[in-house]
């Protein structure tokens, strides 16, 4: 490896607190080749962008580009550097137009005042470029997810930028939007700009990618070019052991349900639902984005309130009037935008683990004690890594947090667990976990509906799996007959299965 | 275990003991006449007045916490003021049920504010504005402008339980600032504010019961603004519609200099009480200094801006 050019990284670590995010990562990126960044919840990967995008800075170590020292103190040197960021969470000014967004801090002006012209030729210039069929004038929140996520490659791009950083960019992306990043990514790398790519999805990475870094726990495992290595090599390699087979199960004798829905509708979201899950089982609710999936669930657990139908659990009806009600009822649901939906970071993890379970059992006072027992408890059986159950939960990594929001859901032991794309952004590691954690559940005789937009996932875990398609049900399919083209064909196409 | 450097009611007492200290060392007379600040007669003068704010800051910081603001309690504590100075000197009523209308005007109007951010979803800055200026607006209506005197139907000064009146305000502060301290700590309820203040989609999904939880802090929030306004007419001895007028922004202040985050979720009931004696030094001893009246509301706003970055600093060092 040529040692002045390209991008280096030297030796770089950084700790937070007592935890060790980076331990002496050193490896190069060559200068215009695609390279893949790989590993684990909490294996470093976030640390390493947020200080190459100038947001964090390293304790020791430096990172070099073409032989010259980078020093990375803002967000905005590392951008004035050529590093353009694409976030996983989107960064979008919703109440700009595209224009503004892609110029927003970095206005044109002449004389302090803003040259709206210039900057709306030159942003539809970008657009053309990047074959992006919108108006610069459109306003930002009338863009799709894919379009908002693509407004930020085109944001970073409109800076001359040499470098281009992608965390988890097709997280909420259907496989089509995905196509489209692709080909706009391959028309940058064409052109010279240096890509590095973070993504859990194995498959993209091989598509994309020319080298593979591999980090887990904080260290370089190895870096390697795509041509020579498997992806059950990677996976290997991130996980730091082999993964066990899958389980089959046996359906249970006597289906009896836990979960029954009847004729459900709230318009314009979904109509005329039914489904059971039974005791003991796992559904799938398939459905691509916009399907009506999260409402659904929703609903169920008492966010909304239905226009039409019934919903019983374990024979007796109920009405889901609030959450609260829903979950004196025995029903849960996990969201699917854990941070934002589940965490309490003013209170620590002890709170965040218990509540839940507390509020439903309605005692009146906090019992300090039991609580740290319980918590002490779920921390062990679910391998949280933390310091202790009094710390605040934003001392902890991104997948030890979606483990305390999944764990303090079911540590109330409910008849029905709704769980609303279980594994998003989550790395294989911790996805085979909670994998097994559903069906343990399962195995309790919980009956578990999980909405998941993720094809391998919904095979691999359901028992049956239901899809839906624009707010109705397009069918059923049985698990062991279920293929990936069954269940995709249901779900883009009319019909009945 | 917690460290005693992670206690945050800690550095409000140290701010507060060096305050204490430095008036103490700037005031120092000349010669052998007694100290103008530092003597007992004045200490339960600033508690007397610091508690009038201290109750109705109790409340305040509960609102704060829960992630809302109450820009109320000033007006609230002029309209049951002047509700219980009514009915106790024109509408001839005894002391006790006069005071205890008062309180019941608290109540109501924070039952109004929670209708207004639970059921109408107004942001709680503006319904508490209009709440403000409704409660404040009838107070100005019931008086006509006119001042009820309480103490001259009050023959011989209030002595309830035998007390002295000066010790009235301290007592009911203490009493309040220990209950409600302990139902935030070590209760449910307690809990379920910070998680709504923290984030109320988590506490939402979690099965609190969140327009519960909001509805309680403000009628809370009026009930202790209401009874600091009775005890303010008490005091004084006299009731009028312009009592109070911009209290809220110290009693805000007191909450936030005491530790509470106006983005919710943080802040403690003692720190809002040491936080209103933090003020109430610095209204005795400022006047006190030869040339500082026209500075004083100006070293107020300055005290609060350098406590709450220190804060912040200190904050960022531990975590």
């Amino acid at each position: 490896m040529p040692s002045t050019a390209g991008l280096q990284f030297r030796n770089v670590s950084r700790a937070f607190g007592a935890v060790r995010a980076l331990r002496g990562v050193s490896f190069d990126v060559v200068e215009g080749e695609a390279h893949g960044l790989m590993g684990e919840n909490g294996a470093g990967k976030s640390t390493l962008l947020k200080i190459l995008a100038g947001i964090v800075q390293p304790d020791e170590g430096d990172i070099h580009w073409r032989g010259e020292r980078l020093q990375l103190g803002s967000p905005r040197e590392a951008l004035e550097r050529g590093i353009g960021m694409v976030y996983q969470e989107m960064l979008c000014f919703e109440n700009l137009t595209v224009a503004g967004n892609i110029f927003a801090g970095r206005e044109i002006t002449r004389g302090g005042r803003l040259r709206h012209a210039e900057m709306r030729e030159r942003t539809r210039a970008l657009l053309d470029e990047l074959h992006l069929p919108i108006s610069p004038d459109a306003p930002a929140e009338s863009l799709s997810t894919a379009y908002r996520q693509l407004l930020q490659v085109a944001r970073a791009l409109a800076f001359d930028c040499r470098i281009l950083v992608l965390d988890e960019p097709t997280t909420s992306l259907t496989d089509a939007e995905t196509d489209h990043l692709f080909a706009v990514l391959e028309r940058l790398k064409a052109r010279g700009t240096t890509l590095v790519y973070v993504s859990h999805r194995l498959p993209e990475v091989f598509r994309l990618c020319d080298r593979i870094t591999v980090l887990r726990d904080g260290a370089h495992v190895e870096t390697c070019s795509r041509r020579d290595v498997t992806p059950d090599h990677i996976v290997r390699s991130m996980v730091g052991r082999d993964l066990p087979p899958r389980e089959a199960r046996a359906a249970a004798r006597d289906p009896r349900p836990a979960l029954a829905v009847d004729g459900l509708g709230r318009r314009p979201c979904f109509t005329n639902i039914s489904l059971t899950v039974n005791e003991g089982e796992i559904v799938a609710l398939f459905g691509l984005v916009g399907s009506g999936r999260s409402e659904l669930l929703e609903t169920i657990f008492g966010l909304y309130r239905p226009e039409a139908g019934r919903i019983r659990v374990g024979g007796q009806e109920i009405a889901p009037v609030s959450p609260r009600a829903a979950v004196a009822a025995g029903i849960t649901l996990v969201p699917e935008e854990r941070q934002r939906q589940g965490l309490f970071f003013n209170l620590s993890v002890r709170h965040n683990l218990v509540l839940p379970d507390r509020t439903v059992r309605g005692g009146l006072l906090v019992r300090t004690a039991s609580e740290r027992r319980d918590a002490q408890a779920l921390v062990e059986k679910w391998r949280i890594k933390t310091a202790g159950v009094e710390v605040p939960p934003d001392s902890l990594s991104g997948g030890n947090q979606q483990k305390i929001v999944v764990a303090k859901w079911l540590a109330t032991a409910p008849k029905v667990i709704l769980l609303d794309e279980p594994t998003k952004g989550v790395d294989v590691g911790a996805k085979f976990e909670i994998h097994e954690i559903i069906r343990r559940e399962a195995a309790r005789g919980a009956g578990c509906l999980v909405a998941s937009s993720d094809l391998p996932e919904v095979l691999a875990l359901a028992d049956r799996i239901i899809v839906m398609r624009e707010g109705a049900i397009q069918g059923q399919i049985g698990g062991a007959d279920a293929t990936e083209e069954a269940v995709m064909h249901l779900a883009t196409h009319e019909g009945v299965a | 275990m917690k460290k005693l450097w992670h206690i945050r009611e800690l550095s409000t007492v140290v701010i507060l003991l060096l305050e204490i200290l430095f008036f103490t060392w700037w005031l120092w007379p000349d010669g052998s006449r007694p100290h103008p600040f530092f003597n007992a007669g004045n200490f339960l003068l600033i508690l007397k007045y610091s508690s009038i704010y201290g109750i109705a800051a109790v409340g305040a910081a509960i609102v704060i916490i829960s992630g809302g603001i109450d820009l109320a309690p000033g007006a609230v504590m002029a309209l049951a003021g002047v509700v219980a100075a009514q009915l106790f000197v024109v509408g001839g009523w005894p002391l006790g049920p006069a005071m205890a209308a008062g309180v019941l005007v608290g109540a109501a109007s924070g039952l109004l504010t929670s209708v207004l951010v639970v059921l109408v979803r107004l942001p709680p800055f503006i319904a508490t504005l209009g709440v403000m200026g409704i409660t404040r607006g009838l107070a100005f209506i019931i008086t006509e402008g006119q001042y009820f005197d309480v103490s001259s139907r009050l023959l011989g000064g209030w002595r309830p339980f035998g007390l002295p009146a000066d010790w009235v305000a301290p007592i009911i502060l203490i009493v309040l600032a220990v209950i409600f301290q302990i139902l935030m700590t070590a209760f449910q309820w307690g809990r379920s504010v910070f998680a709504v203040g923290g984030n109320e989609t988590a506490a939402l999904f979690s099965g609190i019961a969140v327009p519960r939880v909001k509805t309680s802090v403000y009628v809370i929030s009026g009930v202790l603004a209401a009874v600091s306004g009775v005890v303010l007419v008490l005091v004084q001895g006299q009731g009028k519609a312009d009592l109070a007028t911009g209290y809220e922004l110290d009693i805000i202040a007191s909450s936030v200099v005491g530790g509470a985050s106006l983005a919710g979720g943080r802040g403690s009931v003692v720190g809002a009480v040491l936080g209103t004696l933090i003020f109430g030094v610095l209204r005795n001893a400022l006047p006190q200094i030869p040339g500082a009246t026209f500075y004083d509301r100006l070293i107020v706003g300055l005290v609060v801006i350098v406590i709450v970055v220190v804060d912040q600093l200190l904050l960022k060092k531990r975590g």
